[in-house]
């Protein structure tokens, strides 16, 4: 028995077989949704109202009685019984967010690296296109076409051998006698050897364009880059809608091994980049012929998703990813809709949890070219971090949860418009102000934000140094939720986009925290590991869509980051996308990202017994041991 | 051969229990306790001003989970009037009052009755005092204001403050000029931030003991002695907010275990329960002390007596 499901606000409907769930139906149907738990029925993100229609939903503590009375219930613990009609919310819908491409204008994009360490500016793309008019054979010069082709080419690089696939050698001959031996060829790298890739008939070099791509575990950012001149023409971003899969990493690989998943997975990846890139393609008029390469980056687990290898033993211990290195595949091969002979090739990984995104953060920033010490810090789920210089390097990832990214915080979203990133509180503890993104209405509140706002409630004597409020009277904004637990009102309802009111509770704070120790925990251990005191540390490069936006100050104030002269502190933006660009556009770059992450040094800090024994002391503002903060005062 | 000397770079902060009428209490003697610049009893590596006292626990009703005790005093634990006298008798330096009936679970009694109760106590036994709640969270925030607030001028140590409830347990301790008790599980950290918190409301260094919450021996014994070593190193290599007193309650741990509990004849192996129970209740004592511990809480008159025997010989 099938039963037919219609969200008509949205257009869309489908059809799921006698109780198959609501969260399927709709992802059936294509409409995206929040689902951070996979559809466990834990996170309460998957949120429908339902119209009409039999169905039945287990209850859950998510569900207030209030919007259980008006037909609210999650998707994932409703199943469907009959014919339905579904309205989906906003709030539960995975849209478009903010990400670092959007704000910045792509002339702004393409300086980095600023600290000008590495000089990739000889260009040397992934693939390029040469023009050539060959000499027309006769009785006197009788080499064969294919080698006609590579002579000349050898001519004009100096490159000495080329390889070519057998699909497009068979009908070369009488290709280039059409083009009147006036053609255009394009040879890239792939796998370690140039291949001639495509063959064009005329000269079509000025057509001739790359897409540098950012895998994160959120989010995808994506570069369309000029390769004739290195320069990024546009951006893009977009929410990785691996998302309905699982919040973070290990989620979705445990996902990968149910039946299916991993191909699904790997499907959702390519769609999602498919759709990024077509938009790109769209707003800029170019058509994905003309697109003959893609560099990516992303973490261990992305790229495997990405190339649908399977990723377990990354979760088992002694955690061994299948591949560091992946090798570069043709678009088609994919399912990528470019240039179906471009060539997509991957930043290479360090290791299990450190992955190609900081192998580009490394590329990006230089920390490599100096002999001082310096210190990159990724800001995301993972919490990847890299010590070192042009020695030595060390790099591990200290989980930090997906808090940063407004997840698990009651009234947290990712950076997107009307997002707060900013509060200030009145010295009478009346009145907030706050900034929004892009001054829209505000929606919640995003990583910025949730590091500015413990560190304004510190600082107000609002919350103690244990994140918790110091009494019930100490601002009228101060009440008791729901649930019992003590809240701080940032906006009301009558101001807010979804007539919502926005607040911070006891435990959002509490997660803010745990968060925040793990990433600074990392950052002391990773540092004892090798050590060093965090004087040694000359520059601190800080990435991450997040960190675009960071108030060094805030997240000192609230121990985040190291009490050290802000003037060390620097940020970098997206680094992923960065390194992933320089490595689009420059042989030398990729030769060197494949020797960084080569020669760093992983270091497994889930089995280091500091970084349990002292996590403890992290979890307090700015931190138990006061004299880490100096200059911190309260 | 050189002797290695560790100096202390502080000293244990000197916290002082009780009130004379000098200071415009009633107790006979003003108690003090830490104040050292060594780990305990090395003298040849700093001083120890002062010795670690003894305390005997008392409760406000009778200790069911304590029967030996129970069974052995049974006409002094069913009124703690006149156990609190028995402290001077069994030569304790002070006593430990706990309010056990005013838990929910126990008979719920009231703020008023136990500031009655403390009244009384204070009225009977001349000793300084040491007032435990009775470890219910939110209760003890009800009952320990008014304890307080009872016992005001008498400079009595008032516990237990957790990190749940201690904004009112210091509050109302500052208030009436008492010092109070932190504490916190096992933990170093948790135990320096509960001081730091308590000391961010302006109640001084000096009037804060830190209870790490007490392991009887065989249950945690030698855990909560490293946390306590830790502690006290801490506290002796500079760390202020580390370098206060520390209380231990071993009669709680001790006599309602199985080793304190168990007729010889279940256990022939085990020897007499009597004597061992003593035991159980001596060794944990002596044990903590060498670990730092500033107070020890008691029960049985023996083990006050061997217990501050084996001080006087170290001290």
């Amino acid at each position: 028995m099938t039963h037919k499901v219609k969200i008509p606000l949205l257009a869309k409907e489908t059809a799921v077989s006698d109780n198959t769930d609501l969260l399927t139906a709709l992802s059936k149907a294509g409409v995206a949704i929040k689902a951070v738990c996979a559809g466990q029925g834990t996170c309460g993100s998957c949120k429908v109202k339902i119209i009409s229609g039999e169905h039945f939903s287990s209850p859950s503590p998510w569900i207030t009685k209030e919007e259980k009375e008006n037909g609210i219930c999650l998707a994932c613990q409703t199943a469907v019984l009959g014919n339905m009609d579904i309205e989906v919310p906003k709030d539960s819908r995975l849209e478009n967010i903010q990400t670092a491409g959007d704000e910045i204008p792509a002339d702004t994009i393409s300086e980095f690296p600023q600290t000008g360490a590495n000089d990739f500016s000889k260009l040397s793309p992934l693939a390029v296109k040469i023009h050539i008019k060959l000499p027309e054979p006769s009785l006197k010069d009788n080499i064969p076409d294919f080698e006609r082709l590579t002579k000349e080419l050898t001519r004009i690089t100096g490159i000495e051998q080329f390889s070519i696939n057998l699909n497009l050698l068979k009908n070369i001959s009488k290709f280039i006698r059409k083009s009147e031996w006036d053609i255009t060829a394009t040879i890239a790298r792939h796998n370690c050897a140039q291949e001639i890739i495509q063959i064009e008939a005329g000269n079509t070099v000025s057509e001739s364009y790359g897409i540098a791509l950012d895998i994160g575990t959120t989010t995808l950012v994506a570069y369309l880059v000029n390769l004739n001149t290195g320069k990024v023409t546009a951006s893009k971003g977009t929410i990785n809608q691996q998302m309905s899969y699982g919040e973070d990493v290990i989620t979705r690989i445990m996902y990968a091994q149910q039946k299916d998943g991993l191909q699904k997975l790997q499907n959702t990846i390519i769609e999602n980049v498919n759709g990024l890139i077509n938009a790109l393609l769209i707003e800029n008029s170019i058509s994905p012929h003309n697109i003959m390469a893609l560099q990516a980056s992303g973490n261990t687990t992305m790229t495997h998703l990405f190339l649908g290898i399977n990723p377990d033993y990354i979760r088992k211990e002694p955690y061994i990813p299948a591949i560091n290195f992946p090798p570069s595949v043709y678009a088609c091969e994919q399912g990528i809709k470019i240039n179906p002979r471009g060539i997509i090739s991957f930043m290479p990984s360090v290791a299990s949890y450190v992955g190609g995104d900081i192998t580009a953060g490394v590329l990006a920033c230089g920390m490599d070219n100096s002999s001082e010490i310096s210190l990159l810090i990724d800001l995301g789920t993972n919490g990847e971090i890299a010590l070192g210089n042009n020695d030595w390097l060390v790099s591990a990832a200290c989980s930090a949860g997906p808090a940063f990214e407004g997840v698990g915080i009651k009234c947290g979203i990712r950076a997107i418009d009307g997002a707060i990133q900013e509060i200030e509180i009145s010295k009478d503890k009346l009145s907030v102000k706050y900034k929004t993104i892009n001054d829209k209405k505000p929606r919640g509140i995003c990583g910025t934000g949730l590091i500015d706002i413990p560190a304004e409630l510190l600082r107000k004597g609002i919350i103690n140094r244990d994140g918790r409020f110091v009494t019930a009277d100490v601002s009228p904004r101060l009440r008791k939720n729901s649930d019992d637990e003590m809240e701080f009102l940032i906006a009301a309802a009558t101001e807010t986009e979804n007539k919502r009111d926005i607040v911070i509770t006891e435990s959002d704070i509490s997660n803010i925290i745990r968060s925040k120790g793990a990433i600074f925990l990392g950052i002391v251990v990773l540092l004892q590991e090798v050590g060093l005191g965090f004087d040694s540390i000359s520059k601190i490069y800080i990435s991450g869509g997040f960190g675009t936006y960071l108030d060094v100050e805030k997240a000192v104030t609230i121990g985040l980051l190291p009490d050290l002269p802000r003037n060390k502190y620097s940020f970098i933006g997206n680094s992923s996308i960065t390194g992933a660009k320089l490595c689009l556009i420059s042989q030398e770059a990729r030769n060197k990202a494949a020797q960084l992450a080569g020669k760093m040094t992983y270091i497994e800090l889930s089995v280091n017994p500091k970084f349990m024994n002292e996590y403890t002391s992290t979890l307090f503002l700015p931190h138990t041991d006061l004299n880490l903060f100096p200059t911190i005062k309260l | 051969m050189e002797k290695v000397i560790e100096k202390a770079v502080s000293k244990i902060s000197e916290l002082a229990i009780g009130a004379t009428s000098a200071n415009g209490g009633t107790r006979e003697k003003e108690l003090k306790i830490g104040g050292q610049s060594a780990m305990p009893f090395l003298h040849f590596e700093g001083s120890m001003p002062n010795a670690p006292v003894v305390a005997l626990e008392v409760w406000d009703t009778v200790p069911e989970e304590w029967p030996l005790i129970a069974d052995e005093f049974k006409d002094i634990v069913n009124d703690p009037i006149k156990w609190a006298q028995k402290g001077k008798e069994w030569g304790a330096d002070l006593i430990s009052l706990r309010l056990e009936s005013c838990h929910p679970d126990n008979k719920n009694n009231s703020a008023a009755y136990a500031a009655d109760l403390v009244k009384k106590v204070l009225a009977a036994t001349k000793l300084p005092l040491i007032v435990i709640g009775c470890g219910h969270p939110e209760k003890d925030q009800e009952i320990l204001p008014a304890v307080a607030e009872a016992a005001k001028g008498e400079k009595i140590l008032l516990g237990m403050a957790t990190k749940d409830n201690y904004k009112t347990i210091v509050a109302a301790a500052l208030a009436s000029g008492h010092s109070i008790i932190a504490e916190s599980p096992l933990d170093i950290n948790l135990a320096k931030q509960l001081n730091i918190l308590v000391s961010d409301m302006s109640m001084p260094l000096e009037r804060i003991a830190m209870h790490h919450t007490t392991g009887g021996l065989g249950y945690g014994f030698e855990y909560c002695y490293s946390i306590m070593e830790r502690c006290r190193l801490a506290g002796l290599a500079g760390d202020k907010i580390m370098a206060t007193p520390i209380i231990n309650m071993i009669a709680d741990e001790t006599w309602k275990t199985k080793e304190a509990k168990t007729p010889q004849d279940e256990q022939p192996n085990w020897g007499d329960l009597h004597k061992r129970a003593i035991n159980w209740e001596i060794a944990c004592a002596a044990g903590y002390l060498q670990s730092g511990a500033d107070i020890l809480v008691l029960a049985h008159p023996e083990s006050i007596k061997q217990v501050k025997q084996t001080i006087g010989k170290l001290k």
